[in-house]
């Protein structure tokens, strides 16, 4: 055989060898995108979809490092307080380790609290553009967990995260009206709590969630009873929300008998109730908890001018607040 | 008895040159790169940016970070070692002549050629080892200084025993594990499929700087051939792309290699487990691309006149 037809030959072994893998190939890349081991296909054609993956795939084996890197690069663009840099280089990182909890969680946080912050009080902005970068990097922040979760079903931190994010007083505002975005942030908890390595007290956060969504108090009733009875030891504002949620069932109950039924001690029942009363920023539940206070304060003999019931209601929060000149 | 025989000259042959192919290699001082190896490792520990989530995650990143960092180093320096040593072997033989003291002797070409690539495999299978071990001893060691930091902060907030648990099981999915070694093997496997071909290449290559950068080409391009294959299979589906398009991506679907299978390993950095049987199919995935491209040589280099 001349040196000629042996190229051919291998030409087209080449090629046969080629046509004889490919069903393999295809059926080990389909295994191992089942697997989580590969990200998932993209139905596009060949041109946009190079264009798209290129430096994930390229950097094959390498990307995981090349996200290290960028990592470092991300904290100087934090440091130096450009955010759309910050933003642009996360988006390009979780391209690269869409599996790392870790950058979705800090790509995030960057956007919602440290960007959010800097317009909120650092900016030299108008405040105008100021409120609306303060919205839309919160609202990035949101759409960074987002993906995280779409892209980590079965991560359980990034839906607390999320549910955090979503039932910030500070934020709320960002987020339109506060019982959507307590409704939403009751979801993310649920479903950090279902998830297989889910924390105990993501329960008790989407409590506190539900809880302040009117008209959806029995179902919070249900699930701080679900809680009870796990017989673990509640946090104080577990009990406040006992208080005012079974109060809410049943406001014809009478109230010191249910008070005893529910506190350690008539001063803890005091304290825990008066500071829900105060705390009126959260939006926590206060059925029945003016009535249980004036009757603890006759009880316990405090006078009525230190009244926890006398003392000046913080008002709502109003996001106009933030960009006022005194802000700045 | 016969073929047996047979074979075992063969094999004892093919070892012989392997083992002459992986001194030579040796004396070339390829191992000085452990040095730096090991530089690298020691600045992955101090990788440690200010992080935001609580406690509970302090160290993680470090793991994080030792892993991705000596996997990456891991995977340059097998691919680089395996392209410039095979692409050095044929024509150093040719230089020194002692391709021709070979050749003159009854050696089968193929066995030749078997023996060169296994030499070359040989070093890069004992690179990566060293390469593992130092990995592997460093995670241990920061996985456990992690683990009893995190113990004594759980135990100190009286956490509940199945959050316990829980920490236990995130702070052990980023130390050395099986998977770790798999992907380990799966640099080795990548390498091995690079070097095969880079061998190929070189039985019909002019210079060594040909047979590097042509290497090279194809383990980039290789990347994309699972995309190349999935827009083939999609257009024979009813989309089109041209034809243009059509015959390079279904020239790449059948000619190149596909690497992409191989990216595992990023997710193993992240903390996926590879079942025992996907690491079966990449190895007979690696195995039969290194056989057919020693066969595909020997069919280049049999009558090869020099």
């Amino acid at each position: 055989m001349t040196q000629g037809k042996r190229y051919a030959v291998l030409g087209l072994a080449i090629l046969a060898a080629g046509g004889l893998r490919m069903p393999f190939e295809r059926q080990l890349t389909d295994d191992l995108t089942e697997a989580g081991l590969l990200p998932p296909k993209l139905e596009q054609r060949t041109g946009e979809k190079i264009g798209q993956t290129f430096s994930a795939v390229s950097l094959g084996g390498l990307r995981t490092l090349v996200a290290t890197f960028m990592n470092l690069r991300a904290f100087t663009f934090f440091t130096e307080q450009r955010w759309g840099d910050v933003g642009d280089t996360y988006e390009l990182i979780v391209d690269l380790a869409p599996r790392t909890r870790y950058y979705w969680d800090t790509g995030s946080w960057h956007q919602a609290y440290n960007a959010a912050s800097y317009f909120l009080y650092e900016s030299e902005l108008p405040p105008l553009r100021r409120k609306a970068n303060w919205r839309a990097s919160i609202l990035r922040g949101r759409d960074f967990l987002e993906s995280g979760i779409r892209n980590n079903p079965s991560d359980p931190v990034l839906k607390h995260r999320l549910g955090t994010l979503l039932s910030d007083p500070n934020k709320m505002a960002a987020f339109g009206e506060p019982t959507e975005a307590y409704e939403a942030a009751y979801e993310a908890y649920m479903a950090a709590n279902r998830a297989e390595n889910g924390h105990g007290y993501s329960k008790r956060f989407a409590l506190y969630s539900l809880a302040r969504v009117p008209g959806r108090e029995k179902e919070a009733l249900a699930l701080l009873r679900e809680i009870e009875a796990e017989g673990k030891p509640l946090p104080p504002t577990m009990y406040g929300l006992s208080y005012a949620l079974r109060y809410h069932e049943t406001p014809t109950r009478p109230i010191m008998d249910l008070v005893d039924s529910i506190f350690p001690s008539r001063k803890a029942a005091y304290n825990i109730l008066g500071s829900q009363w105060l705390r009126t920023r959260d939006r926590f539940p206060v059925f029945g908890v003016a009535e249980a206070v004036a009757l603890l304060e006759s009880d316990m003999k405090i006078p009525p001018q230190d009244s926890v019931l006398k003392q000046d209601l913080a008002p709502p929060i109003d996001t106009n607040d933030y960009f006022a000149p005194k802000h700045k | 008895m016969k073929p047996l025989s047979a074979f075992t000259d063969h094999a004892a042959r093919i070892a012989v040159i392997a083992f002459h192919a992986f001194t030579q290699l040796v004396r070339m001082k390829v191992f000085y790169f452990l040095a730096f190896f090991a530089l690298i490792l020691i600045a992955s520990n101090f990788f440690n940016l200010p992080q935001h989530e609580g406690p509970e995650a302090a160290g993680l990143d470090v793991l994080r970070a030792i892993k991705s960092w000596s996997l990456g180093a891991m995977t340059l320096f097998s691919v680089v070692l395996s392209i410039v040593a095979t692409s050095l072997l044929l024509p150093k033989d040719v230089e020194d002549r002692t391709l021709y003291t070979i050749l003159a002797k009854p050696v089968p070409r193929l066995d030749y050629l078997a023996g060169k690539l296994l030499g070359v495999l040989l070093l890069v299978f004992v690179s990566l080892a060293m390469m593992d071990a130092l990995m592997t001893g460093i995670l241990q060691i920061r996985t456990n200084m992690v683990m009893a930091e995190q113990m004594a902060f759980a135990e100190a907030r009286g956490w509940p025993a199945e959050e316990v648990e829980a920490l236990k099981r995130d702070i052990l999915a980023q130390g050395p594990s099986a998977s770790l070694q798999g992907a380990v093997f799966s640099v080795f496997l990548r390498a091995s499929i690079i070097a095969s071909m880079a061998l190929l290449i070189s039985t019909f290559s002019t210079s060594t700087l040909f047979t590097t950068i042509i290497a090279f080409l194809i383990y980039f391009i290789g990347h994309f051939q699972a995309d190349a294959r999935a827009a083939l299979l999609s257009q024979e589906a009813g989309m089109s792309d041209g034809f243009f398009a059509r015959a390079v991506t279904l020239l790449v679907a059948l000619v190149l290699p596909d690497f992409q299978l191989f990216n595992v390993i990023d997710a193993v950095i992240e903390g996926q487990v590879i079942p025992l049987v996907i690491l079966g199919k990449l190895t007979l995935i690696g195995l039969f691309y290194a056989v057919f491209y020693i066969i595909a040589s020997w069919l280049v280099f049999a009558k090869k006149e020099f």
